[in-house]
């Protein structure tokens, strides 16, 4: 046991000097990570963009003239002004000189005075998203205009509205602003999981496949140290990695979002210390079965080559799930703790969501990823042993 | 001391090695002589437990190889067919990582590095990174790091393949000082000068079967051939004829 843990602490040092040494493939995982904190800014700003030129509307009409009430109405509401259009408005529009225009046809008095339908237009080109919260902010607020008309008309030939709004629909939100704050920024556990995969990939491969390309691999299998101590020692020194890269983006993605506009786009996101530790613990038993499962992967593998193609193929696997699971809030199942990297997507989920992550889910997520990752090194040890594997026959 | 009895294996249709036996003595230097593919490469790999034989016993030191491999390996000192480096390590480092491996303390680690630096001629790339050294300088790492540990029996698959002259004469030396301090020294070679100035015993093998063994006097003496190139082709043809 002692031999074992000595000849362990041997290779765990080895591995993490010449892993910190292999600089090219350092860069290749931290130039990406760098990008982080400026994806998540742009993206930040562009969603609250949208809220903001919801806010504040300038309205670009035609043909107020026809319907001085409802533009009169239109102006005083909080958060809109109107304009004078411009004269070809289709024209206007696709050329970008305004966003939209909202056309009031000439005969639009005479069918009002009516009690007929009367007709507006808005012209947009639909293809900027960040406009649909304004566009539609016009479209409600003539809605409820009309609304009003309507009621008016009812009163007046001694009906009740009420008459005419058989069913009325209340949305009750039952999600504090932390838990909506959350499911928005569902992209983090995938971020983090990427983070994982990525970090220990280099040591995974390079300590597996790669010694066996060198024809290093036989001269160490020819020491008497028991495999599982070699293969120990490598793997947690691709975990070792794999935690760096970790806790390094749970970092910039927190530098990211400390410069986002989250206050207005209504969220309140509280990413302290305390929160980050809790995120970050989350996801380390997720490391460790990560990192033994590349393990496998690469040893299986016939070259380095084939190796860097299948480990970089296992990154899709925690991405299907998470990115199934991105537009919908993650429903509290117990069974997902049960499941490497939808556990961990549940607890950072819980340490955001200003809940607190339960001792007992947490115990089970590391009880889940040790069985993980002892599966997969008695498989890589069995496959050390292997002839085949191991002169690459 | 090396004991190798009916050794066989078989990989799909091929058997490689088909009851080898021989048997290495200490202060001696053995040599495995035969053309490529004639099973000397797993032979030693039988030896030091990377392959698991399908008959056969081998024993070091009279540790039984194939049921106690790590106990026989501790008496093994082996430069194997692959013998890659590290690229970012030094020889220095490849040769710590090595000895720590095997056990070494520090201090002990230090004095063994300097020894075989000095040994082999290292002093000029030890601390310089592995990626850049010749196919000789690799192969001294290789050997320095196989010897660390101070081994009894020494196992070297074909030492001095594409190494130049002087890398070769290093080599030679090393083997000879080897059986000087009574080490048990096997050797593959399928180069014949090779064999004869260094060897006192030779093994020939030929498609997986011992064709003959003996002392070089011997072997002259029983194909009646002076030279032994002329008798290694001699024994290698009857091998090739049997199958």
């Amino acid at each position: 046991m002692k031999n074992l843990v000595a000849a362990l602490s041997v290779v765990l040092r080895k591995e993490l000097v010449d892993g910190l040494r292999d600089r090219r493939s350092l860069i290749s995982v931290l130039a990406p990570l760098a990008l982080l904190p400026l994806m998540l800014f742009v993206a930040m700003n562009q969603a609250s963009e949208s809220v903001e030129r919801a806010r504040q509307i300038t309205v670009p009409v035609i043909g107020a003239e026809h319907a001085r009430e409802l533009t009169g109405w239109l102006d005083q509401q909080a958060g809109i002004e109107l304009e004078q259009g411009p004269d070809q408005p289709r024209e206007a529009v696709r050329n970008g000189d305004v966003d939209f225009v909202l056309v009031i046809p000439e005969d639009f008095g005479k069918r009002f005075a009516g009690s007929e339908i009367a007709e507006v237009e808005i012209i947009l080109e639909g293809m900027d998203r960040s406009l649909d919260r304004a566009v539609s902010r016009v479209r409600d607020l003539i809605r409820t205009y009309g609304q009003g008309i309507a009621d008016r008309r009812l009163v007046v030939r001694g009906i009740s509205p009420e008459v005419a709004r058989p069913v009325r629909v209340e949305t009750i939100e039952l999600a504090t602003q932390q838990q909506r704050t959350a499911r928005l920024i569902n992209f983090m556990p995938l971020i983090l999981v990427m983070g994982i995969f990525v970090g220990g990939l280099q040591v995974a491969i390079d300590s597996t496949a790669g010694e066996r390309e060198r024809g290093s691999l036989e001269p160490l299998l020819v020491i008497p140290v028991p495999r599982l101590s070699i293969i120990g020692g490598k793997w947690l020194a691709a975990t070792a990695f794999s935690l760096a890269s970790a806790v390094l983006t749970a970092a910039l993605m927190g530098v990211g979002l400390e410069y986002s506009p989250l206050q207005r786009l209504g969220l309140r996101l509280e990413l302290d210390g305390g929160v980050m530790a809790l995120m970050v613990a989350a996801i380390v038993p997720l490391a460790f079965s990560v990192t033994a499962l590349q393990m496998v992967v690469a040893t299986l593998a016939r070259s380095y080559k084939e190796a860097q193609s299948y480990v970089s193929f296992l990154m899709l696997l925690p991405m299907l799930p998470l990115a199934l699971t991105m537009n919908s809030p993650i429903e509290d199942a117990s069974w997902r703790l049960l499941v490497p990297v939808l556990a961990q997507q549940q607890l950072i989920q819980d340490a955001i969501g200003g809940e607190g992550v339960a001792l007992v889910d947490f115990v089970v997520t590391v009880l889940v990823a040790a069985a993980f990752a002892g599966v997969c090194l008695w498989l890589t040890s069995d496959l050390f042993r292997r002839e085949r594997i191991v002169f690459g026959r | 001391m090396i004991e190798v009895r009916g050794l066989r294996k078989r990989f799909g249709d091929v058997v490689a090695v088909d009851e080898v036996s021989f048997e290495a003595r200490n202060g001696e230097v053995t040599a495995l002589l035969g053309e490529n593919g004639a099973g000397k490469t797993t032979t030693l790999r039988s030896i030091y437990g990377l392959i698991q034989p399908d008959a056969g016993e081998v024993r070091v030191d009279g540790v039984d190889g194939i049921a106690q491999p790590l106990s026989a390996r501790m008496g093994l000192g082996v430069l194997s067919e692959a013998r890659g480096l590290y690229p970012r390590l030094t020889p220095r480092e490849h040769m710590r990582y090595f000895a720590h491996l095997q056990g070494l303390g520090r201090a002990e680690t230090e004095t063994r590095c300097d020894d075989l630096v000095d040994l082999l001629g290292m002093q000029d790339f030890a601390d310089r990174r592995a990626a850049g050294l010749s196919h000789g300088e690799n192969t001294k790492v290789a050997l320095a790091r196989a010897l660390l540990h101070d081994p009894a029996n020494i196992l070297l698959d074909e030492p001095t393949t594409g190494l130049d002259v002087m890398s070769t004469r290093a080599v030679r030396e090393l083997i000879v000082q080897l059986r000087a301090r009574g080490k048990c020294v096997v050797f593959s070679s399928h180069v014949m000068q090779e064999v004869a100035a260094v060897s006192d015993r030779i093994v020939v093998v030929s498609a997986g079967r011992v064709v003959a063994s003996g002392t070089p006097a011997e072997l002259r003496r029983s194909t009646g051939l002076d030279d032994l190139e002329d008798v290694f082709v001699a024994l290698a043809g009857s091998g090739g004829a049997q199958e």
